[in-house]
């Protein structure tokens, strides 16, 4: 059976500087989608279900709103997480945006 | 383009021959959204934004990258397009399906971006010329397959 080696490195107990500034951990950020002439009602639907996870429902709710009043707040988050958001449905082509609430 | 059948790995479509002649001409076209059409925020100070901005921008340029090898790669697999007496049977998984609206859905908008962004409800239109039929015609093609994903999408979730 093998032995179990003493660690040569050891570990770095330093305090580690804080890389994150207090405001990108909080869920300020609101994602909100934007209406255009092009994204098909469908595709903005199945878009929301994919990245949010969403059921049916609630991403027609959502796209609809988009629809009739130009623009739908979709969630509110991090900055951390509202970027991933946007990054995710630009990715598809839609038009988001984050916005400070 | 419909769909012939579906399971938890596959959808199955049957393809007109003239049909898979315009996906495959139409898929020419990728990638059409300029890299610097999309912006994260509309109130933020673009100061304060520029990190993100050059990020998303890097992270969608890659992907595009990867998407366009990857759909080369998807074009020339022979099992993808199953000859059969009336055209093809077009295979495609539902993550190769979510994957493909993406790709044809940034034709679509990168066509109406480069007609010039026409918006009935604003009252913009666009003069169509030589240069840029094809773009309208780009638009219409992406819509049609689009639709057919869509419902086969829709008709997967109703089970």
């Amino acid at each position: 059976m093998a032995e179990t080696a003493e660690p040569l490195v050891l570990p770095d107990i330093g305090h580690e500087e804080e890389t994150s500034p207090k405001d990108s951990l909080e869920p300020g950020y609101l994602v909100i989608c934007w209406d255009d002439p092009v994204n098909l009602m469908d595709y903005v639907t199945h878009v929301f279900q994919t990245v949010f996870g969403w059921n049916k429902p609630k991403a027609e709710f959502h796209m609809l709103q988009v629809h009739n009043q130009g623009k739908s707040v979709l969630t509110r988050e991090s900055l951390e997480k509202a970027e991933h958001y946007v990054h995710q449905l630009q990715k598809y082509s839609l038009h988001a945006t984050m916005e400070r609430d | 383009m419909n769909l012939l059948e579906f399971d938890e790995t596959n959808f199955v479509f049957e393809l007109g021959k003239r049909e898979k002649r315009l996906l495959l001409e139409v898929l020419k076209l990728y990638p059409l959204i300029p890299s610097t059409y999309h912006k994260p925020s509309k109130s933020l100070d673009e100061t304060e934004v520029a990190a993100t901005q050059k990020l998303l921008q890097e992270a969608l340029a890659e992907r595009k990258q990867e998407s366009k090898k990857q759909l080369q790669s998807m074009l020339n697999e022979v099992s993808r397009f199953k000859e059969t007496k009336s055209g093809y049977r077009f295979i495609l998984s539902p993550q190769q399906a979510d994957w493909l609206l993406e790709v044809i859905n940034d034709i679509r908008v990168g066509s109406w971006i480069l007609l010039g962004q026409p918006d009935e409800k604003q009252g913009t239109t666009f003069d169509l010329t030589e240069t840029n039929a094809r773009y309208l015609w780009a638009m219409e093609v992406c819509g049609y397959f689009q639709f057919a994903l869509l419902k086969a999408f829709e008709l997967r979730s109703s089970g």
